[in-house]
């Protein structure tokens, strides 16, 4: 079996399945620390609608931090939605999802992806590097954040170096590719990175905490 | 209003209300031995019994993005990264992770196992560091709760028997005494008794039933009798069916903000009871910023069901009465420019924050926001109870200075506030500061506005 035949098959195969049952284990565990509800009278109802106004609101700082923090929500946005758009609109990735789920759908033309892919990528570079000068965040950050943000960063480098048939074989540098994806399916449950799960949650507990209060948050 | 507390006698009673707080150092008892196993264990059975769904969620949702920093009053004045908010979460998200997440049986093998010196270390982050403002709450992308997670560090160290000296002394001598700074029941009824000198109208005590039920505390008792003296003055000429009870007027709860459940509890429990047993249709707790989330959010769950009352503070309370137009004030000769303070616990830990605009606006006066304003406002400095704590000084100074900075700012000539503690902190901060802006409660400035006698008591009717 050639390197390429094992990246596209029982890696990430194998990582696939470890993602899925790592992502419903740890969500359910969470799940099953539920507990009873408060006693006291709200100050305020309709606490659902509220708890989803949070989750909405958070995406942007509120203006008396935006001096403070605008250009890391700015940064995060940009990553997020980048790294996004490069999986699920570049034509190669689209075929593969094709294959996958049966149907497609329309590709962005590669310069749009490529441009998108080096912003993203630098943006994750500047944040890594954030990381490691800013010392609150550098007092901060654990194995946990330096390996999460170098393993997502991984499969945007190796893509790019991919589609610029840089250096060495094409096979290689896909098999290097797909193999940087499975580690990121593995690494994702068990890291920081399962804040997808947990993140737009957190703001909706937030929300409906604060709107019990007669505060909208 | 009746001045109910010359400026000279509040300087006096200040002077020695210091002095009395700063030797509660030297009063504070032995503390209690215990192993440090001992000491381990019981913060992590409050941890472990503490977090549920919804903060297992919190905890896992952080991205460790740093932003919490740039909205905590102690990391923003000495910018040491030891402040950053999620760094005061760091230990029980260990003792979460290693012992109750999903991932307990890898973590159990990669984190260490938290050690009492690393509770002793947490002392000064969950105390002295974090007031429980939750000003983090509101810039975190996550919207991680932290103040109240805060507030479960507390109790973890509480249980583990490493409370400050200061909010030790004070949680034990109300748990034996149920009031503070010795304002026991005798003091109570010697100001009762002032106050209704000054007054000149009798003040209900220990009725039997009574619509409202107003507690004090034993700040305003020593130090602001203007606070209690106008709340009273207050509802004497709206006409309300209220009281004050010997058994039920100590608002503060030092149980809460040591962190000590059982007397946090007992507290609470005992002002439910009372204000069950009368047949209070409202509690009013005085201007104490954490006497509101005490009984609001606390007497329900101190009796085990939901309470026939609601809890109001004092600016909620005639906030309202003046918004719905039953409570008619005088406009000020003067049109003064003020700033106002929205104490923590009551604004963003309780949504009032047009209720004392109203009472500012009714009376003529301009307010002047300060840049940070309502559910975003800054801590006095001092919440908490860390006002007390004599180590915290450099902190406690730091955090005013950022709060002071805005006020200044908005070229106001008094502060408003409605919380004896953060006035207490204003006043210390201004002492040491060598700043001499006027700080005034709101109950005192309502009741220095109420209109005539006839014409109020034609719309009381
Ligand atoms: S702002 Fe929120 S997500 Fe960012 S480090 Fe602080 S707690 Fe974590
Ligand atoms: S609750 Fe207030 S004092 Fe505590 S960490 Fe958050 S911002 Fe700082």
């Amino acid at each position: 079996m050639s390197l390429l035949d094992f990246a596209r098959g029982p890696a990430l195969q194998w990582a696939g399945i470890i993602f899925v049952l790592g992502m419903v284990w740890r969500t359910l565990g969470i799940f099953m620390l539920m507990r009873s509800s408060p006693l006291s009278a709200n100050r305020d109802n309709h606490l659902f609608e509220h708890g989803v106004r949070t989750v909405w609101s958070r995406f942007v700082p509120a203006p008396v931090f935006e001096k403070k923090v605008s250009f890391q929500y700015v940064a995060g946005w940009i990553w997020h939605l980048g790294f996004l758009v490069v999986l699920l609109f570049y034509k190669v990735h689209v075929m593969f999802f094709e294959g996958l789920l049966g149907f497609g759908w329309p590709a962005l033309p590669n310069s749009i992806v490529l441009a998108i892919a080096g912003v993203t990528l630098g943006v994750l570079l500047w944040l890594l590097g954030r990381r490691i000068f800013n010392p609150v965040l550098r007092y901060i950050s654990t194995f946990n954040d330096y390996s999460s943000v170098i393993i997502t960063t991984l499969p945007i480098l190796t893509g790019l170096l991919t589609f610029t048939h840089f250096g060495i074989a094409y096979e290689t540098l896909l098999a290097i590719h797909m193999l940087s994806i499975a580690l990121l399916l593995v690494w994702f449950p068990f890291s920081k990175l399962f804040h997808v799960i947990t993140l737009l949650p957190s703001r909706y507990v937030l929300g409906v905490k604060f709107w019990r209060r007669g505060v909208q948050a | 209003m009746t001045e109910v507390v010359t400026k000279e006698e509040l300087d006096e009673a200040f002077a020695m209300f210091y002095g009395m707080a700063a030797s509660i150092k030297d009063l504070v008892s032995e503390p209690v031995e215990v192993s440090d196993e001992e000491r381990v264990a019981a913060a992590k059975r409050v941890f472990l019994k503490g977090i549920d769904a919804n903060l297992a969620t919190q905890l896992e949702a952080c991205v460790h993005c740093g932003a919490c920093a740039q909205a905590c009053q102690f990391y923003l004045g000495t910018e040491d990264p030891k402040y950053t908010p999620i760094h005061k979460l760091d230990l029980m998200k260990r003792v979460y992770d290693r012992e109750m997440s999903p991932l307990s049986w890898i973590k159990k093998h990669v984190l260490k196992d938290i050690t009492a010196d690393d509770l002793r270390a947490q002392q000064e982050l969950v105390y002295d560091a974090c007031t429980m403002c939750g000003r983090c709450n509101m810039v975190c992308p996550a919207g991680i709760n932290i103040a109240d997670l805060v507030a479960l560090n507390r109790s973890a160290l509480s249980a583990a028997r490493l409370m400050p000296d200061e909010l030790r002394y004070m949680q034990e001598a109300q748990a034996e005494d149920g009031t503070i700074f010795g304002a026991d029941e005798d003091l109570f009824m010697f100001r009762v008794q002032d106050l209704q000198d000054k007054l000149g109208f009798e003040i209900p005590v220990d009725k039997p039933k009574a619509e409202v039920l107003l507690l004090t505390s034993g700040l305003d008792i020593h130090l602001f009798r203007d606070a209690t003296g106008g709340a009273i003055e207050t509802l004497h000429h709206m006409g309300i069916d209220y009281t004050l009870r010997t058994d039920a007027y100590e608002g503060a709860n030092f149980g809460l903000l040591a962190g000590h459940e059982p007397t946090k509890k007992m507290l609470t429990e005992k002002l439910t009871k009372v204000a069950i047993e009368i047949g209070a249709k409202i509690v009013i707790v005085p201007e104490c910023g954490h006497s509101f989330p005490a009984m609001r959010w606390g007497a329900a769950e101190s009796v085990g069901h939901s309470v026939p009352f609601t809890a109001m503070t004092v600016s909620e309370y005639f906030g309202k009465a003046v918004m719905e137009g039953r409570l008619k004030l005088e406009k000020s000769k003067e049109k003064r420019v003020v700033a106002l303070h929205d104490p923590c616990k009551v604004g963003r830990g309780g949504g009032v924050f047009e209720e004392p605009r109203a009472i500012l606006e009714a009376i003529g006066w301009e307010l002047h926001e300060t840049e940070s304003n309502r559910a975003y406002n800054f801590c006095c400095g001092g919440g908490a109870g860390n006002f007390l704590i004599e180590r915290a000084d450099k902190l406690k100074r730091a955090g005013y200075r950022i709060k002071m900075a805005e006020i200044e700012k908005t070229e106001a000539q008094s502060l408003v506030v409605s919380c004896g503690s953060c006035r207490m902190n204003f006043e210390v901060g201004k002492v040491k500061a060598g700043d001499t802006l006027p700080v005034e409660s709101l109950a005192a400035i309502i009741a220095a506005h109420l209109p005539k006698k006839e014409k109020a008591e034609g719309e009381a009717a």
